[in-house]
């Protein structure tokens, strides 16, 4: 019976959910990846001011109230990847992020309204990145089938993602590299084919021709294989007991 | 406003205009003056009931509203920029001096629990306020105004609150007639929402109580 209400409301939704349909037709930022004048990783000038600040993750867990709607109280996002989770994700990443939202390279309409500048001040980003990068979840992220684990796993390596990524995608908090570990499956495989396209506005060029000749199925399995990494955390942390 | 942007202070001829138009409009427009607390709250207590919790939905209950809250929207009545064909009548007769303890007064009263809701309209709304609608990125109302709808000092209490003011709010916020969300989220959210889904989310909004104490 609820299912039935949940299929009539989704199909009353339809027409709604079309203004936010998925990789199918996402855009290419104008100002992002691929577009003239696009340099990887040059500091705009409010992430030289954010990363000037100083951030509190007492004040950034208030600020991350206008987010939970989305990203949910425990920042640990929606299983089916629609949102993200943000939990352990590096300071730099979250800024730089937000920051290009706001900026315009990375695309994210279903956001934007949330996290521009009317929303959120500098001082807040700087203050939710800490709070975010230091926030744990206990729950469990959305996974692939598991049927190609190995295959991601091999596909991963040869890709030289670790490079940048990590061995146990624990990325890299300088660079700044994302946390991929333990992401929802559903996301992971959203953003690398939004990379493989071109529109992930903010992409690395390095990342874009890694990943532009791998197959559909092979995206599949690195989102599969990435999605069962436990949280990187707990990877550094058995590392460091053996 | 009426300034120029090199200027901190308002611009000769917008004064002229100002003190023109004051000159012509003063028999119509009642001039702000104070008076003591008691006094005043009988004039609100009309509507919104001497306690806040008012009798008529149209008018919202103020019961446990933040103060600061109370405060802001009684300033927006009074520039303008919150637009009621009720309280922008009322509010010129009011004294900003003594908007701070008004709300204080408001803000101390005891929230009753709202009207009995529709449970079968309700239960869609619980969805809509604890998960959002994830198709139409409507975010879940919870994050914001907490699961028991409690509110905080930045985001007001609307646990209890009667329905159809709660409908109106959101279409006011969806069309833009209501444009004083400080964040401009409210808009954002109720843009993204349909007649039905609105109707939904506010009949459980009714059911909520807020804090327990
Ligand atoms: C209306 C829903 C919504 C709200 C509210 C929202 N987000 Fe998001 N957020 C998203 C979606 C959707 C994505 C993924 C976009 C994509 O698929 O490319 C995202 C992605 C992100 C990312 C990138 C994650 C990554 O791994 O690259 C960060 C960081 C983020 N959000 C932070 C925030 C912060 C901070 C706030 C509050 C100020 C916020 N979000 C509010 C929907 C939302
Ligand atoms: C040169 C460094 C580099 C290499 C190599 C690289 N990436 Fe990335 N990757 C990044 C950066 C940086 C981001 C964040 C977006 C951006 O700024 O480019 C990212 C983002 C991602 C994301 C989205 C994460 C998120 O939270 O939104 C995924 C998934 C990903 N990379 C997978 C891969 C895979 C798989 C490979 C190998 C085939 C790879 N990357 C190779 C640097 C790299
Ligand atoms: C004639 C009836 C009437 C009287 C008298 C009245 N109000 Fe109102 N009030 C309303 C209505 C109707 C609204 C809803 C306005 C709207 O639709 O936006 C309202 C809204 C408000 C709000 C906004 C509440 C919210 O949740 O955003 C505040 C605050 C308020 N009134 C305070 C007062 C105070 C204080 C007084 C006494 C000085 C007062 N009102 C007198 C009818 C009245
Ligand atoms: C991102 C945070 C956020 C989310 C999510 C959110 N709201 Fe709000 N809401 C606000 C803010 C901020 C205000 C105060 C507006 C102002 O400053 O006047 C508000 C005001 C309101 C009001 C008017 C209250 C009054 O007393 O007049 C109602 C009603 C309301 N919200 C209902 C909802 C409902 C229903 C949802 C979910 C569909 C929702 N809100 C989701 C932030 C949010």
């Amino acid at each position: 019976m609820i299912k039935i209400r949940l299929l009539l409301l989704t199909l009353l939704l339809a027409p709604l959910t079309a203004v936010f349909a998925d990789v199918a037709d996402a855009v290419k930022s104008p100002k992002g990846y691929g577009s003239k004048g696009y340099v990887w990783g040059k500091l705009l000038p409010e992430q030289v001011t954010v990363l000037k600040l100083t951030g509190d993750p007492v004040r950034g867990k208030e600020a991350f109230r206008g987010c939970r709607g989305c990203h949910k109280a425990d920042a640990a996002g929606v299983t089916d990847g629609t949102y993200p989770r943000l939990t352990g994700q590096h300071a730099r990443v979250v800024i730089k992020q937000v920051t290009e939202v706001r900026a315009g390279i990375r695309v994210n309409p279903k956001m934007e309204p949330f996290s521009a500048d009317h929303a959120v001040s500098p001082q807040e980003i700087a203050d939710i990145a800490v709070f975010l990068a230091t926030a744990e979840t206990t729950r469990e992220n959305g996974k692939g089938d598991g049927d190609a684990v190995a295959k991601g796993k091999k596909l991963y390596e040869q890709g030289r993602c670790r490079n940048c990524h990590g061995t146990y995608g624990e990325g890299d908090a300088d660079g700044p590299y994302p946390v991929i570990a333990a992401q929802h499956y559903g996301y992971l495989k959203r953003e690398m084919e939004y990379i493989k396209k071109g529109i992930r506005g903010n992409s690395h060029p390095d990342m874009v021709r890694a990943i532009r000749n791998y197959s559909h199925e092979d995206i599949d399995a690195m989102a599969d294989y990435l999605s069962r990494l436990p949280d990187y955390r707990q990877s550094l942390a058995e590392r460091k007991g053996k | 406003m009426c300034m120029k942007p090199d200027q901190s202070r308002p611009c000769w001829q917008c004064g002229l205009a100002l003190l023109v138009s004051g000159w012509l409009l003063s028999p119509l427009v009642a001039h702000a003056q104070a008076v003591p607390l008691a006094e005043r709250l009988q004039l609100c207590a009309g509507c919104h009931n001497p306690d806040g919790n008012s009798s008529i939905p149209e008018n919202p209950n103020l019961s446990g509203l933040d103060a600061d809250y109370i405060v802001r929207q009684l300033q927006d009545f009074k520039s303008g920029s919150r637009k009621s064909p009720v309280m922008s009548g009322i509010i010129p007769m009011i004294d900003d001096k003594e908007f701070p303890a008004l709300a204080e007064f408001f803000s101390k009263q005891k929230p009753k629990p709202g009207a009995k809701a529709d449970a079968k309209l309700a239960a869609q709304g619980k969805e809509i306020y604890d998960e959002g609608i994830v198709g139409s990125a409507v975010p879940a109302c919870s994050g914001c105004h907490n699961e028991d709808g409690s509110g905080t000092e930045k985001y007001p209490r609307i646990a209890g609150q009667h329905s159809s003011y709660v409908i109106q709010q959101l279409i006011n916020f969806k069309s833009g007639e209501r444009a004083n969300d400080v964040k401009a989220v409210m808009r954002a959210v109720a843009k993204r929402m349909n007649e039905k889904e609105i109707r939904a989310v506010a009949e459980y909004v009714v059911t909520l109580k807020g804090a327990q104490e």
